[in-house]
């Protein structure tokens, strides 16, 4: 499986577990151009923090490589970063390339 | 958006811009500035304010108190968070987050919280990086009813009789009065006392506390007192100013003060120590040091000072403070159980911290 299905897929979990802690009229859709944060965003602080934790947990135990969403580099671009479920599954992508680069 | 780090060195500098004060939404005001930049525990680049801004308007803020916790002989610098805020209007824009792992990110993950709104609380829970420490268990102890301000908050339509309430109110202060009168002659505690009142901590209290300190988490020292009672968060002032107006925080009330009392008994023999806080109708003790065998006349002199000083409420946290209240059998309208919640993140987790003293202050509750 191409590494960036595996991410969605891992991502659509993570979606999954949001939605079992939020009311069924605000469950996110499972769709990489749902939106996250920003103006038409979806997830207040508190949803923002849960998204980040539980992909930061999902991604260590699917992937097996532990990637740090909660650095100075990404918190400097939250904005895009966690704009769409799409623009965080490309970030991780880019985030693995570069540890495999290394 | 930007993120801006203030350290304490940046905050005094930003005390000095006229420009800084002059937003439309101020992150701090300037006392809490002046004592955030004054905190004896705080290195000059110790990051102490967290600044979200759109367009150079602020969306966020997030203040930390840097401390220290006593671990044996170990010594932790931690950041308290406080006055943890974001503009509604960006509730969706991840400030909150940014804010928070910004924090942890500066203090090396080793940061607590003391007491914190339920939005808070969600977003801190949702984080799973704190860890609650057993919290301090209180009473709020009612002496006076004040029912004409409770009254007329609940219904301004009835002011036109606020004549009526103002005369129920004195006698039931004289109840109070009388009833307060009895116990003291019954208790005779408080008048085998006497007291030194100060505004900074001196020698001989220094001396005095740091025999019952050992075992305090956060070890108050006189400097860390002194700081605390010469640099308030909130101001006596009859009115909201600008900048109170402009910070989303209370800032101000009608009556806010600290008073340190020093207990004596048999004229010289020193007993007790505490520190009150006083805002509006209520009474806090934020510290307090004495002996196991002197807790019922620490109690029945901060008692007295709760009646003397016309407060409605006095709250303790204090377990020995709590027992002597109803072993003395102080007069008072009503008792409520409270609980002030302490999280510390999970850098501490290999931290021993059960056998530690929490005091009512710590953290940053002494400054509200």
């Amino acid at each position: 499986m191409a590494l960036q299905t595996k991410i969605a897929q891992i991502l659509f979990g993570v979606i999954d577990e949001l939605n079992e802690l939020r009311p069924t009229h605000e469950h996110l859709k499972k769709d990489l151009e749902t939106p996250l944060s920003g103006d038409s965003g979806r997830l207040d602080s508190a949803g923002l923090i849960n998204l980040i934790v539980v992909t930061e947990q999902k991604l260590a135990a699917e992937l097996g490589r532990p990637i740090v969403l909660t650095d100075d580099r990404t918190l400097s671009q939250v904005d895009q970063v966690f704009h769409t479920l799409g623009t965080l599954a490309d970030y991780i992508h880019l985030r693995l390339n570069e540890d495999n680069d290394e | 958006m930007e993120i801006k780090t203030f350290t304490v060195a940046d905050l005094k500098a930003a005390l000095e811009l006229e420009d800084f004060w002059l937003a439309q939404t101020l992150p701090i005001t300037k006392h809490r500035a002046l004592s955030y930049s004054r905190n004896p525990r705080a290195e000059e680049n110790d990051p102490v304010l967290l600044v979200a801004y759109q367009e150079k308007r602020v969306i966020g803020y997030l203040g930390i108190l840097p401390d220290n916790i006593f671990v044996n002989d170990n010594i932790y610098k931690l950041g308290w968070l406080t006055s943890w805020w974001v503009d509604p209007s960006y509730a969706t824009a991840g400030v909150g987050a940014i804010l928070l792992f910004t924090a942890l990110n500066e203090y090396n993950q080793y940061v607590g919280v003391s007491g914190s709104s339920r939005e808070a609380r969600k977003a801190l829970d949702a984080s799973q990086k704190f860890m609650a420490l057993k919290p301090l268990q209180g009473l709020d102890i009612r002496l006076r009813l004040k029912i004409t301000r409770i009254i007329l908050r609940k219904f301004p339509a009835m002011r036109i009789f606020r004549g009526i309430f103002k005369i129920i109110e004195a006698l039931l202060d004289e109840i109070v009065n009388l009833r307060s009168f009895f116990w003291q002659r019954k208790t005779n505690r408080s008048q085998q006392l006497s007291f030194e009142y100060i505004a900074t901590i001196d020698e001989e209290t220094d001396r005095f506390i740091k025999r019952y300190n050992q075992l305090d988490l956060t070890r108050k020292e006189k400097s860390d007192l002194s700081w605390i009672m010469n640099n308030p968060w909130v101001l006596s002032a009859p009115l909201k100013d600008s900048a109170s107006k402009k910070y989303y925080f209370s800032s101000r009330a009608d009556r806010f003060l600290y008073l340190g009392v020093k207990v004596f008994q048999h004229q010289n023999e020193m007993i007790g120590f505490f520190l009150l806080k006083v805002r509006d109708d209520r009474m806090g003790v934020v510290y307090s040091y004495f002996e196991s065998r002197h807790a019922a006349s620490v109690t029945a002199a901060i008692f007295h000072h709760a009646l003397i000083m016309d407060v409605a409420t006095l709250s303790l946290f204090d377990g020995q403070l709590i027992s002597g209240i109803s072993e003395l059998g102080c007069p008072c309208w009503s008792v409520k159980r409270r609980s002030r919640g302490f999280s510390l993140s999970k850098a501490f987790a290999d931290v021993p911290l059960s056998n530690y003293r929490l005091h009512g202050g710590d953290g940053d509750l002494a400054f509200y």
